[in-house]
């Protein structure tokens, strides 16, 4: 899967679902990322990241309800004398928070497949070559992630059985400053090991060089299309905004920016099992 | 021609007054030099230097003249001589740049502008030399650390240098790991090019090499190779007291993949349990079991009272305090011990660094450190995970005896090793783990 046309993908999601404010258009989105993910990885390798989604969608429609004390459509209310809570509960506040939720769902999951589906040497891959070497060492980098969650799990272990009792934020330095130093110097030998094998000697080439393949350009043709057909609705008034306040509406559809949106579920057949 | 000439080179690090090399003048010939010498005594900063490493990536003061390759060292930057010279770390996690085999054997090949219509080729003929052309598309997460290595020095090798430096390859690596990457290292130098390595297991590589070089105190010369290493007669304080810790049908792992599966296992006062067993086996889960830090998902676990002294497998992680002394300090303090730290740093012939910061020295002096600071005081319960790795002989002698004073002290110790040496030194019983069982 080139990295290429996962970003053109993710991209047009993002501009979509952060350009309008209608929520009809940002399930449309949300479901073609979820539909997408599924498809390529499985529900069972999106539990975490579903989850987290979850979590955050839920939060920030919480919020917007427990704060935003604002709409027409009173569901209860609560004594204004609460602190902070107190004040009118309406169906309008709910309904935005919702809207918020989808859109960061959205935004999340159309990012996702940077981390399911491609390696980091895609990614770095699909740089220009003016980035490449800025690619290499983040690539690099990432490579140290898993060693320094082994190093804090190993550290704070050992440290226990010396002795040490967490009592306080100050004693966790008995275990934070041996994995931050050991970190450092897990870099500095990494650096080390690039240098000796010639990085930053002159002009990169590469191994393998990114080349989209029919499914991949049948991705990025159709994300383009989504892009252009949508910017285009909203330009020509067809893709209105929604309000939720100071009255509950329901968010109005047409069929042109809706054509756009379903292009974005184009993944769903070329990403199948790629996972 | 000569693999490497130093003419009164003189190398001190940043920050340091005493010369790592000190006026070394010594000639390295063509074919497998073995470098040999203690802990801090500068093989490191020798290595280094053959590829530039030393001084243009560490920096300090220089002096002297030195070519390797052909090229003069000090007018040379290490990207340059990169492509004459390789170089293969000690610790195998360290060194890969990419996730798969394929592109971390390549990542060398790329940096030095080699045409990707020609990397193809290179990299398999380097991973058949390295012998692990079967790992081509594997993920370096799922290799073992023999495997890593290996991957290591084909990425090494498609670069085709004239000369591969190796620092210490097979400190991390069990019997298996360590016999792939030297036959590999052989088969590199059998092919008519020069490789110098600095290497604890001797035996093999002393008989296939040219020559022989010391480095001590900071001095090189030539020497005619030493490799045995016979094991220390540790004398008996006397017989095994009665139980120090119990294990009583315990599972132990992961929920629904146990490593350990229904072990029973008893350790007694007095005594070195040795246990031995494949990497992934099960012992370093054994271990912590016994400790307390990982709970058995069924069966029971019980422990005499009294402190637990356990070393983890990279126990230089844990140093962080300005010195040595104050590390050992810290762990009598918390123990609530009154014990003087200098105590075990003389057992561990450390008290020359006892005022040094400890990530300043040396990878053998660094692992005894770790070993004083964990070890301090009168722990009654002893769990050694891999205790001599990257050690030389001087420090796994000093390290066996301290384990035996302990022992004869009434300590229960647990030591996890494929370190035959120090088995037969110090082992009262053994025991295999493997496949979740324990035998023996």
């Amino acid at each position: 899967m080139n990295a290429r046309a996962v970003a053109a993908w993710s991209a047009v999601c993002m501009v979509i679902v952060l350009s309008t404010s209608n929520p009809a258009y940002k399930a449309i989105v949300l479901v073609a990322a979820l539909t997408a993910l599924v498809s390529a990885v499985g529900l069972r390798r999106m539990r975490r990241l579903l989850a987290g989604v979850g979590f955050i969608a839920v939060f920030d429609v919480l919020l917007n309800f427990v704060s935003a004390h604002l709409g027409r459509t009173v569901l209860f209310a609560l004594p204004d004398g609460v602190p902070a809570i107190g004040g009118p509960y309406t169906l309008e506040a709910l309904a935005f928070g919702v809207s918020g939720g989808m859109t960061i769902a959205a935004a999340v999951l159309a990012a996702a497949p940077f981390s399911l589906l491609t390696q980091p040497q895609d990614v770095m891959d699909a740089l220009p070559a003016a980035l490449s070497r800025t690619g290499t060492a983040i690539a690099a980098s990432l490579n140290l992630v898993p060693s320094i969650s082994r190093s804090f799990a190993s550290v704070s272990e050992a440290q226990r059985l010396r002795g040490w009792r967490p009592r306080g934020p100050r004693s966790w330095a008995e275990v934070l400053v041996p994995v931050v130093l050991t970190s450092a110097e897990s870099s500095i030998q990494l650096a080390e090991s690039m240098e000796a094998r010639g990085f930053a000697s002159g002009p990169r080439t590469a191994f393998q060089k990114p080349r989209l393949a029919r499914s991949d350009w049948v991705v990025v043709a159709a994300s383009a299309a989504a892009l252009g057909g949508f910017i285009g609705a909203r330009a020509a008034g067809w893709a209105g905004d929604w309000f939720a306040y100071p009255s509950l509406t329901l968010p109005s559809l047409d069929v042109r920016p809706l054509a756009a949106c379903l292009l974005l579920f184009a993944p769903v057949v070329t990403w199948r099992r790629r996972g | 021609m000569a693999t490497a000439r130093l003419r009164h080179l003189t190398y001190s690090y940043a920050g340091s007054h005493a010369p790592a090399l000190d006026d070394v003048t010594v000639e390295l010939g063509e074919g497998l030099t073995l470098v040999t010498g203690p802990s801090g005594g500068g093989k490191s900063t020798l290595l280094r230097l053959l590829n530039g490493l030393v001084p243009h990536f560490h920096g300090g003061r220089v002096a002297g003249a030195a070519e390797s390759a052909g090229l003069d060292v000090i007018g040379t930057p290490t990207r340059v001589l990169a492509r004459h010279v390789g170089f293969v770390f000690q610790d195998p996690e360290l060194q890969a740049v990419y996730d798969t085999v394929e592109r971390e054997v390549a990542f060398g090949l790329e940096n030095t502008s080699v045409p990707a219509a020609a990397m193809a080729g290179r990299i398999d003929d380097a991973l058949h030399q390295a012998g692990a052309h079967h790992l081509a598309h594997r993920r370096l997460s799922t290799l073992s650390g023999g495997e890593r290595q290996r991957v290591a020095l084909a990425s090494v090798l498609a670069m085709q240098p004239r000369t591969v430096v190796l620092d210490e390859p097979t400190s991390q690596l069990d019997p298996g790991g360590a016999a792939l990457v030297l036959d590999a290292t052989l088969r590199f130098k059998e092919s008519g090019r020069s490789v110098v390595i600095a290497e604890h297991r001797l035996e093999r590589l002393a008989l296939a090499a040219e020559q022989v070089v010391r480095v001590e105190h900071g001095r090189v010369e030539h020497v005619t190779a030493g490799v045995a290493q016979k094991r220390i007669e540790v004398s008996r304080g006397g017989a095994a007291g009665g139980e120090a810790w119990t294990l009583d049908g315990v599972t132990a792992g992961f929920a629904g993949c146990p490593v350990l599966d229904r072990v029973n296992l008893a350790g007694r006062q007095g005594e070195v349990l040795v246990l031995c067993g494949p990497n992934g086996g099960g012992k370093t889960t054994l271990l912590r079991t016994i400790a307390g830090v990982l709970k058995p998902l069924a069966g029971t676990v019980q422990r005499r009272p009294g402190r637990i002294a356990y070393l983890p497998q990279n126990p230089t992680a844990l140093l962080h305090r300005p010195t040595v002394r104050s590390e050992v300090e810290l762990t009598l303090e918390w123990s609530g011990e009154n014990e003087r730290a200098d105590a075990i740093l003389s057992e561990l012939g450390l008290l020359d660094v006892a005022g040094r910061y400890p990530r300043d020295l040396s990878s053998g002096e660094r692992q005894r450190a770790a070993l004083a600071a964990v070890l301090a005081g009168r722990p009654r319960l002893v769990l050694l995970d891999e205790p001599t790795r990257g050690m030389d002989l001087g420090a796994r002698t000093a390290l066996t005896a301290l384990v035996a004073r302990l022992r004869d002290q009434g300590a229960s110790v647990v030591l996890a090793t494929h370190d035959e040496w120090l088995r037969e030194s110090l082992a009262d019983r053994t025991v295999q783990v493997c496949n979740g069982g324990v035998t023996g």
